[in-house]
């Protein structure tokens, strides 16, 4: 019986009429207002003016410091997956498959870093990897080194605190993936000879690919647009794309050029994912 | 790899995970200024400076009062848009459900930007909260969504029907048979957007007018100046208050709330 | 006690109708069952009165007046579901006492109206469990309990028994037709189970793809069915070709007169049932000669596949007083009034 009380009349939906208002009136059309911004004059004293120029696209092209950036921004980005990836794919294995007691609080301990603030967990990282942070007082106090080891400012500072702010979100869904595979195939594969590194390598890790397609996709979609770690950990020496963007916007007020580097970085961003998604095609159907 | 070797791995991780926070933490009650290994020395005096900070508390007024009214506004839309999915979006049920989860998939920057942009493009511009509460809702919709759905999903229509077929009317329906039975969900569902609403950095960051700081923003704009561990007292007090929500309602409501 | 009448209803989605103008008196007191393969528009039917569906067209009377505009909740039935759909948050008593509540039935009475009830579907002292602290068969009972308790002008069942296994749901047969017979309230019973249908109704209806193939009380629809669908979806049969010569069809049993006005000529399916044929040692009497090629023992039948001499093949369902060996020679007779015919074949 397929229950479902048949909608009478305009009721059902009132129901979802808010959220329709709320997200086509307040996410798209300001997602395409971007767009538009992008093609605005810029303005002297205000943060646009009237008429229409590709003037923006223009100056991001004759710029190599910009392009220069957003290569820096993808790097920071491949870097960051694929840190994520091999950290992360093991913990989601244990998670999915190990035994129950362990996985309970495993679950909470992969959990709960999303439920602290952005700004404290980069600040945290500021706390071990600055100059005078834990690292550096604590090796240069025990005499190891003479100098700070330069772990902030820099690439690597931003990619370390990048990989544990998004490590969950590429956790979970392969997790969830794993889960989702019937354990007697892997049981299947043993019984017919494999070891339990093949049946891993030929049964599970295929079969688990949507998820870490998932989650490759979301910690790199993430990392472009990462704001609040990539400016305390890189300071103003390294900058990200979204850095420059959102300074671009808040402190130099220059409205049209900042929508047209940040379409910049997300047409980037959505070829890469694109190209992606079609290199790891499943040729299976589940 | 073998058992123990991927334990201890995971262990690694975990500690990883955890290391920033635990971090944050010690640091609040480190007498020096700056965090060593091992710490200097057992002090509230941290504490004391950031209760004596009023733009701090303020910060703190700002970001509960926005939290509150974020819950309120996200938890109604949310449990409304819920319910249409599971129950009457038919062949949409999948369009609803990526339109309604569309805020967590999209860069925070990027709908920070664009709201920016319209809000100032309508005339409303950032003077009063609503460019801010606005993008809050935004952003926790999908979180009182999901937990709803999950809900709903257990949820019979057949017992709706039962009721209709008994006498009740619509109102009487959603009072007595379906709200109690979804309660956890909406519960749950609001209780997380109270404290992604409290987290929030982008979006007020971008849509903060003059004297609208939240608790985020204060710690960012003092973190690019001071590195005094009057921070870490901050976020101390931050992250137990974050706990203590999920304790309350874990333990306590024995809910078991969906953050994905 | 309601009497029902529902009136060329029709059902459309879009595709086509699902249900297509039916027409069912139901009298007071009456038990109907909707019966048919799924998809046939049984449940849409019940729904339709109900008033979970609107109805694309038709009326549906209760007493005289045209309900098809009433809401649900507004209607007045009692509607035992599928699944019981049980408010799994209120206990037995909640429950029952939640359609009273709509109706403004005050605290006293309920308390004496759920007693009552709970008597009636043997559940005293049940009134504090919850729905998940009961059996199958007894959250089957509540259900029925709390449809009965607002006294509702017309009971609707949606397949009650089809999640009971297979002893209680016999049982619970039993149970609902002396039930409802004690009430007397008008009920209509959907299920795509025959045997469902033949023990509990007055009347079945026999529905195929949105149309009523057959009315009628179960030994009608069971002996004497409309069309060969309907023969072969009520149980086993046999079905026997022949041509009518002078009022007479000569089939492999021996000429069987037929009634009506059939034109000489006319090649007829008569439908004969299993049980209805008598097998005979060879050489005890009179009948035809036919082999046994197999045979099914089921405790209180025997089931057997037998071949004719002119190579037809018949089932026979025989008490098993008398086995007959598998290849042994049998004498096999049916009367000539058991045959029914279902029409010239096409």
């Amino acid at each position: 019986m397929n229950a479902a009380p048949a909608g009478k009349g305009l009721g059902p939906l009132l129901l979802i009429a808010p959220a329709a208002v709320l997200i086509g009136l307040f996410l798209v059309l300001p997602y395409l207002n971007i767009v538009v911004m992008s093609f605005r004059m810029p303005g002297q004293g205000t943060p646009y003016a009237p008429g229409f120029t590709f003037g923006n696209y223009g100056k991001f092209f004759a710029d190599s410091f910009y392009i220069l950036q957003v290569v820096n921004t993808l790097w920071i980005g491949f870097l960051t997956t694929f840190l994520c990836l091999v950290l992360g794919y093991p913990v989601a294995w244990q998670l999915a498959r190990g035994n129950s007691a362990f996985r309970a609080v495993g679950y909470g301990l992969v959990l709960s870093p999303l439920l602290v603030g952005i700004v404290i967990r980069s600040y945290g990282w500021t706390i071990l990897l600055g100059n005078n942070g834990i690292i550096n007082r604590t090796l240069s106090n025990w005499g190891i080194i003479d100098a700070p080891l330069p772990l902030m400012y820099n690439a690597l500072g931003i990619v370390i605190a990048l990989v544990h702010v998004f490590l969950p979100f590429m956790i979970l869904p392969i997790m969830s993936a794993i889960q989702g595979i019937d354990p007697s195939l892997e049981s299947a594969a043993r019984s017919l000879g494999a070891s339990k590194v093949t049946s891993f390598r030929r049964i599970t890790l295929p079969l688990s690919l949507p998820g870490i397609q998932a989650g490759c996709i979301l910690v790199f979609v993430l990392s472009l647009s990462a704001y609040v770690t990539p400016s305390l950990i890189g300071g103003l020496r390294v900058k990200t794309m979204a850095v420059t963007v959102v300074d671009a916007l808040i402190d130099t007020f220059q409205w049209p050029f900042g929508s047209a580097l940040a379409l910049m970085l997300s047409i980037t961003g959505a070829v890469v994912v694109v190209a992606f998604g079609r290199l790891t095609v499943m040729k299976w159907k589940v | 790899m073998s058992k123990p070797f991927l334990t201890l791995y995971c262990l690694i991780i975990y500690a990883f995970l955890l290391a920033p926070i635990a971090v944050v933490v010690i640091a609040s009650f480190n007498s020096g200024a700056f965090l060593t290994f091992p710490p200097q020395g057992f002090s509230f005096r941290w504490y004391v400076v950031f209760f004596n900070n009023e733009v701090f508390m303020r910060a703190i007024r700002t970001s509960l009062w926005i939290a509150a009214v974020t819950m309120v506004i996200s938890g109604i839309i949310g449990t409304m848009a819920a319910m249409f999915h599971v129950q009457y979006a038919g062949r949409l049920k999948e369009a609803v459900r990526v339109a309604m989860l569309a805020p967590l998939l999209l860069p925070e920057v990027l709908t920070a930007i664009a709201l920016l942009f319209f809000v100032y493009s309508v005339g409303i511009g950032t003077q009063t909260m609503f460019g801010m509460i606005v993008g809050h809702v935004l952003i926790t919709l999908p979180f009182v969504f999901i937990n709803v759905s999950a809900s709903m999903e257990s949820y019979d229509p057949s017992w709706s029907m039962a009721a209709q077929s008994l006498g009740a009317g619509r109102f009487t329906r959603f009072r007595r048979i379906m709200l109690p039975l979804i309660k956890p969900g909406v519960i749950g569902g609001c209780l997380f957007a109270f404290i992604i609403s409290f987290d929030i950095f982008t979006i007020s960051f971008m849509l903060k007018g003059v004297g609208m700081s939240t608790l985020p923003i204060q710690l960012f704009d003092y973190l690019r100046t001071n590195f005094t561990p009057e921070a870490a007292a901050v976020s101390t007090c931050s992250i137990v208050l974050t706990m203590a929500v999920v304790i309350i309602s874990e333990k306590v409501l024995g809910l078991r709330i969906h953050r994905f | 006690m309601t009497e029902v009448s529902i009136e060329k209803l029709t059902k459309d989605y879009g595709q086509g109708p699902a249900v297509n103008a039916i027409s069912i008196k139901i009298a007071e007191g009456e038990f109907i069952s909707l019966l048919g393969p799924s998809g046939c528009g049984k449940t849409t039917t019940l729904k339709m009165i109900a008033g979970f569906e609107d109805a694309t067209e038709g009326a549906i009377r209760f007493d005289g007046s045209d309900v098809v505009r009433v809401p649900v909740e507004k209607r007045d039935i009692g509607m035992v579901f599928q699944n019981y759909a049980l408010f799994p948050h209120m206990t037995v008593e909640k429950n029952l006492a939640f359609g009273l509540e709509m109706r403004k039935v005050s605290r006293a009475q309920i308390r004496e109206k759920i007693a009552k009830v709970l008597d009636m579907v043997q559940l005293a002292g049940y009134a504090e469990r919850y729905p998940r602290q009961l059996s199958g068969g007894q959250q089957q009972r509540v259900a029925l309990a709390r449809a009965l308790v607002i006294e509702p002008k017309i009971l609707l069942l949606d397949e009650p028994l089809a999640n009971l296994d297979a002893k209680l749901r016999e049982e619970m047969r039993v149970f609902i037709r002396d039930l409802q017979r004690r009430v007397g309230i008008t009920t209509v019973y959907v299920t795509h189970d025959q045997a469902e249908a033949m023990t509990m109704s007055d009347r079945v209806v026999v529905m195929f793809g949105g149309r009523i193939a057959q009315i009628g009380t179960p030994s009608d629809i069971y002996e004497r069915p409309a069309s060969l669908e309907v023969a072969e979806f009520v149980g086993q049969v046999n079905i026997i070709r022949g041509k009518v010569n002078g009022g007479i069809v000569a089939t492999a049993f021996g000429d069987v007169p037929v009634s009506g006005n059939l034109a000489e000529g006319t090649e007829l399916m008569l439908a004969l049932r299993p049980e209805a044929v008598e097998l005979l040692p060879a050489g005890s009497g009179a009948g035809v000669f036919a082999k046994v090629l197999s045979s099914y023992y089921s405790g209180s039948l025997v089931d057997y596949r037998l071949e004719l001499e002119n190579g037809a093949r018949v089932n026979v369902q025989a008490f098993p007083r008398t086995r007959f060996a598998d290849g042994e020679r049998v004498l096999v007779h049916a009367p000539a009034e058991r045959f029914w015919p279902l029409g010239a074949t096409a």
